[in-house]
């Protein structure tokens, strides 16, 4: 019952006519930028971040979770129109462009946006019930507890994101020694600033992130010089009967899926939609068509994808560690606005929490509405050349940069970091765990500091402690694991010494 | 030598030891009262060690090659360079057009009209924002 009443209380909030229309731009920006190539959630939330500095706290967290879920809904479409990938729709360009192939596009879109609808509302459900629950867990958490737990995160995004754990870990590593660049909190002392001013307060995490995504992807898509053919496909969206009810089991089993796997550290609907794609092919009715262009391949990881994107707010807004690179930027938002995401961010803001819950909910209707019956008139989106496109996406970058500080110096560190993106995306590492570690690092030490303040000196601390000699147990093991792993292939002589996961955006 | 698995070993020996070596200039104390230098020299010195064993990893699978196309980079570059510069000396609008320009010769094909366009276009969409965000961009 509280938790109804505590529904009712964010519905509230939600509804107002001024936080709806937040809610409105957000899903539709969010969808319009993520259909574009080589944007995914994390470039997108990167460059509409400054948008919403002028905009009131509630208004501009429920428009930042709008842009999340809406660009992850227009990857999938532009995945099952024209199979360009992104993290978040890896899976969809499998059936949901065979669908496409086999002229079933309306109803690889419609399964899509009605299976996802699904999968968001479930979560939202458990969102609602577990984030508190969760939130009065983390009062148990002492410094060492957090440390072992962002290590967790570490150690999850670097595998699940890159696919090896020691280029993730390398990345991450760097991200926390860039967060290192400032004023020390301690000691007062500026760290890594070279005497310059600017430098004092640190390294500006929307250069970081512009520079890393927007300018290197930009650079990447121009080194490919792909010319995309644009999507010109009849599209018939109302679907039959029989094929309605094909899209319910599967996108309910996508939904459980997606919401248990995106609150584990590293989780997220990269993984989600993998695990629910493989459930499918197991279990599923129709799993012999699964693969060539069935319902249940599009509906089920549509759904995991939709829910593990919302119920990854969980450990974000209870605990107030990020579980993936776009909880961490997620966080920063939080933050900038004032926000500080943890246990006390329930009681202390319960208009905001709640609010950002019925808002989930809100944003779902409207990405329904947006997907479905409009979605021939987002596919005119990849009529526009890329000679026209990136010229517009450099001057938000540019925008989005001196918008932080109202100053255009900030956009020569923007391009030095354009410049370092591009470097890593040429030597093969990605950028996504490095905004985690970046995000996290300033945590990190401090905990650290303090939980060797009170263990006065001993690292016994980290093992003694139940939360964090298991948490670091699991890290063993999973080192562990992989070295050996490592070894029987290299005895073997096979030559795929890296494990086959997804690479990221 | 143009192996990409070698080249990121040595890359993440490098900036490891620019930030370990930079650490040693501060404070280490001890660990129960850390010195601004004690969290940045730890982490670089496990960056060092996945930065060697990069590099050893290197030597036992098979070498990728590594492209780097210097001219996109730089153009981009300059021309997000050229954005700052023209709207801090002249205005943005100036800068909107030295950017597009510049760009454009980074894209398949040149087009003067083309750059034209885009560049009335993003002044609507600057203007949009001075006036309904209250963004402070001198625009004229």
């Amino acid at each position: 019952m509280e938790v109804l009443h505590n529904l009712a209380f964010g519905f509230s909030h939600a509804l107002t006519m001024q936080n709806l229309l937040f809610c409105a731009i957000g899903c539709t920006v969010g969808t319009f930028v993520g259909l574009l190539p080589g944007l995914g959630p994390l470039a997108t939330i990167s460059l509409l971040l400054p948008l919403t500095y002028s905009i009131p706290t509630g208004g501009a967290l429920i428009m930042l979770a709008g842009i999340y879920y809406g660009a992850q809904y227009g990857d999938s479409v532009s995945a099952i129109t024209m199979k360009i990938p992104h993290a978040s729709s890896i899976v969809a360009c499998i059936d949901g462009y065979a669908m496409t192939l086999k002229g079933k596009t309306g109803l690889a879109l419609f399964t899509a946006g009605v299976s996802s609808f699904i999968g968001g509302t479930v979560a939202i459900v458990v969102l609602s019930l577990f984030a508190p629950m969760l939130g009065e867990v983390a009062f148990l958490f002492g410094p060492a507890d957090y440390c072992a737990l962002m290590l967790v995160g570490f150690v999850c995004v670097s595998f699940v994101t890159t696919g090896s754990l020691i280029n993730g870990l390398a990345m991450c590593l760097i991200g926390v020694l860039l967060g290192q660049i400032g004023t020390d909190v301690n000691s007062g002392v500026p760290r890594f600033t070279f005497d310059l001013p600017f430098l004092a307060e640190g390294v500006g995490l929307v250069s970081i992130a512009l520079g890393c995504f927007g300018i290197a992807e930009i650079t990447k898509n121009l080194d490919n010089r792909d010319e995309r053919t644009p999507f010109n496909g009849t599209i018939n969206l109302i679907p039959t009967w029989a094929e309605f009810k094909r899209i319910i089991p599967s996108a309910l089993r996508g939904s459980v899926i997606g919401s248990f796997l995106g609150i584990l550290p590293g989780g997220g609907p990269v993984i989600a939609q993998f695990a629910a794609y493989a459930v499918d092919k197991k279990f599923s009715k129709y799993k012999d068509e699964i693969g060539s262009g069935a319902i249940e391949g599009v509906a089920g990881q549509a759904a995991a994808d939709e829910a593990a994107a919302r119920t990854s707010f969980i450990p974000l807004m209870s605990i107030g560690i990020p579980e993936n690179a776009v909880m961490a930027l997620m966080m920063a938002a939080f933050v900038i606005k004032g926000i500080q995401p943890g246990p006390n961010m329930i009681a202390g803001h319960p208009d905001l929490f709640w609010g950002l819950v019925a808002s989930m909910w809100v944003g779902n209707c409207f990405l329904l509405i947006l997907n479905v019956p409009l979605v021939r008139y987002w596919l005119s989106v990849f009529k526009i050349p890329y000679a026209v496109l990136f010229p517009s996406i450099l001057f938000f970058c540019c925008i989005g940069t001196f918008s932080v500080n109202n100053n255009l110096d900030d956009i020569f560190i923007t391009a030095v970091f354009g410049f370092i993106g591009y470097m890593f995306m040429r030597l093969d590492l990605d950028a996504a765990p490095l905004m985690l570690g970046f995000i996290l690092g300033p945590m990190l030490e401090e905990n650290f500091r303090r939980a060797m303040l009170l263990s006065r000196g001993s690292f016994g601390a980290f093992f003694t402690r139940p939360i964090s000699g298991t948490l670091l147990s699991l890290i063993a093991l999973f080192v562990l694991w992989q070295l050996v792993s490592f070894f029987l292939q290299a005895r073997k002589g096979g030559k795929a010494l890296e494990p086959a996961v997804a690479h990221e955006e | 030598m143009n192996d990409r698995n070698l080249l990121r070993g040595l890359f993440l020996i490098v900036v490891s030891l620019g930030f370990g070596l930079g650490s040693l200039r501060y404070s280490i104390g001890q660990f129960s009262h850390a010195g601004p230098g004690l969290f940045p020299l730890m982490v670089s010195c496990l960056l060092l060690v996945i930065g060697v064993v990069s590099v050893v990893r290197s030597r036992f699978v098979d070498p990728e090659h590594m492209t780097f196309n210097f001219r996109n980079i730089a153009i981009i570059l300059g021309s997000l360079a050229s954005f700052a510069l023209v709207s801090e000396f002249v205005n943005v609008t100036a800068g909107i057009v030295a950017m597009v320009f510049l760009s454009a010769f980074s894209a398949t094909t040149y087009s003067v009209a083309r750059n034209i366009k885009i560049s009335i276009g993003l002044f609507l969409v600057a203007l949009a924002f001075h006036k309904l965000l209250g963004l402070n961009l001198v625009l004229y």
